[in-house]
């Protein structure tokens, strides 16, 4: 499924636009509900997220696409 | 190693282990071997409520008006709160800061479990506000058996830990005579047994708590017993941070850049591991049976419930890169994540309240390129 992602907004505010239900909670990046595989691309946070993540995961609560992206499901 | 509440070896602090080295001497934060601790300190003290903020006068209505069955849901789910954060107010500090080797990480112990008395000083807040008598509420924590089931095994994994850590910090590594019985203290098993606790707490916060979130919300969906699910809104804030404190805890263990024995304690119990999330899952959802046994309400029941203890399980596993047995793959209570989000809390009805205080937010750095994409 491909969306657009504008970079001025974070990740899951656009997946949830679109309708796309992701597991959240904080939406500060401290608490890593909102976890998923950046499989391909880049993003950048404003601050560096709190949360654990392991290596290729990201929080789309806080996160900006800057280049094309493409994400899995952590389940 | 015969501990000491000030270290007066010379050493650096920065190339220490997370635990069993050199006991803590200077408080300092200024710099740390992992940055993460302090920033969760922070971020936990911006977080900083009291109980009384949270107005609950429209509850204790709510609470009388409650069917016989209702109330049942709704206390015994505070009696097993309390029980959670009775034990997690106290269990940090006495099973970890006697063996933490980092400043920051002994602070975050520290600043954790205190923010899990604010958690215990409200249910007194709330049971004051419902219950005449709150010894009602409080002494059948106790008595109760299927609460007991419950503390049982909550504890027991501290308790393990504990136990072998006491005679660790008296007498260290090596096989002791105490009591005339002979005890062998390994490295490897008091290393197992904190990686073990440190799971089973990870559960705690994870899973345990947000199944008893989901009770107190389906409730506050109802229009009912919002004041309670306002202070669970401030609770669940802290907890979120909690498990991402023993989240990276774990990883650091498990990545051995810490510690190198530890890198295999936990590739050795990953089944044991598994085994822990598996096994509280079971229990939260036998739970469930006895919350909802004299009746369920309007949005959960002990199926709805059960299926969101495998989902909650199963999200919090794979976050830690374990396996989960469970099926679930989406929230069966859709409903939860508004509840939980927190940065706006509005505690009492006419106030609205921003709940995160910014601390530290000011960087005064400024380099040469900072004005690159300026256009006048």
């Amino acid at each position: 499924m491909a969306i657009y992602v504008p970079k001025s907004k974070p990740i899951l505010d656009s997946l949830e636009d679109h309708d796309i239900r992701i597991e959240y909670q904080c939406r500060q990046g401290y608490c890593g509900a909102c976890r998923v595989k950046l499989v391909e691309g880049r993003v950048e946070y404003d601050e560096p997220p709190l949360a654990f993540l392991q290596e290729g995961e990201i929080v789309t609560c806080c996160s900006k696409a800057i280049t094309d992206i493409k994400l899995e499901r952590p389940i | 190693m015969q501990y000491t509440t000030f270290n007066r070896k010379t050493f650096d602090p920065l190339k220490e282990p997370m635990f069993f080295g050199e006991t803590v001497n200077v408080a300092r934060y200024d710099q740390q071997k992992y940055p993460i601790f302090e920033q969760l300190i922070e971020k936990q003290l911006s977080f900083f409520w009291r109980p009384e903020e949270v107005d609950l006068s429209k509850d204790r209505k709510d609470f009388q008006d409650l069917a016989d069955h209702e109330q049942h849901i709704f206390l015994s789910n505070l009696k097993y709160q309390t029980l959670l954060d009775s034990i997690q107010g106290r269990s940090p500090n006495v099973a970890l800061l006697p063996v933490c080797s980092l400043p920051e990480l002994e602070t975050w112990i520290e600043t954790w479990a205190f923010s899990e008395t604010i958690h215990s000083r409200s249910y007194t807040h709330i049971i004051r506000n419902i219950k005449a008598d709150p010894s009602e509420v409080f002494d059948d924590i106790v008595k109760n058996e299927e609460i007991q089931k419950r503390a049982d095994s909550v504890s027991k994994y501290y308790d393990h830990f504990i136990e072998y850590m006491n005679i660790y910090i008296m007498h260290g590594v090596g096989t002791h005579e105490i009591n005339g019985e002979k005890i062998t203290i390994s490295s490897f098993e008091l290393k197992k047994r904190l990686y073990l606790c440190l799971m089973s707490i990870n559960v705690l916060e994870a899973i345990r708590f947000y199944v008893s979130f989901a009770c107190s919300f389906a409730f506050a969906e109802r229009a009912l017993m919002e004041g309670n699910a306002k202070v669970i809104k401030l609770i669940a804030r802290d907890e979120a941070l909690h498990l991402t404190g023993t989240q990276h805890m774990l990883n650091i263990m498990a990545s051995g850049q810490d510690d190198q024995e530890m890198a295999q304690v936990a590739e050795e119990c990953k089944a044991e591991a598994t085994a822990i999330f598996v096994e509280a899952a079971e229990q939260e959802k036998q739970w469930a049976e006895y919350l909802f046994k004299d009746g369920s309400m309007i949005g959960l029941n002990k199926d709805i419930l059960s299926q969101y203890v495998e989902y909650i399980t199963t999200i919090r596993m794979q976050a830690i890169g374990l396996t989960s047995p469970f099926d679930v793959k989406s929230n069966p209570l859709p409903w939860m994540n508004a509840w939980l989000v927190s940065d706006n809390v509005q505690v009492a009805p006419q106030e609205s309240e921003i709940s995160s205080y910014l601390v530290g937010q000011v960087d005064s750095e400024v380099s040469a390129d900072d004005f690159d994409d300026f256009d006048l």
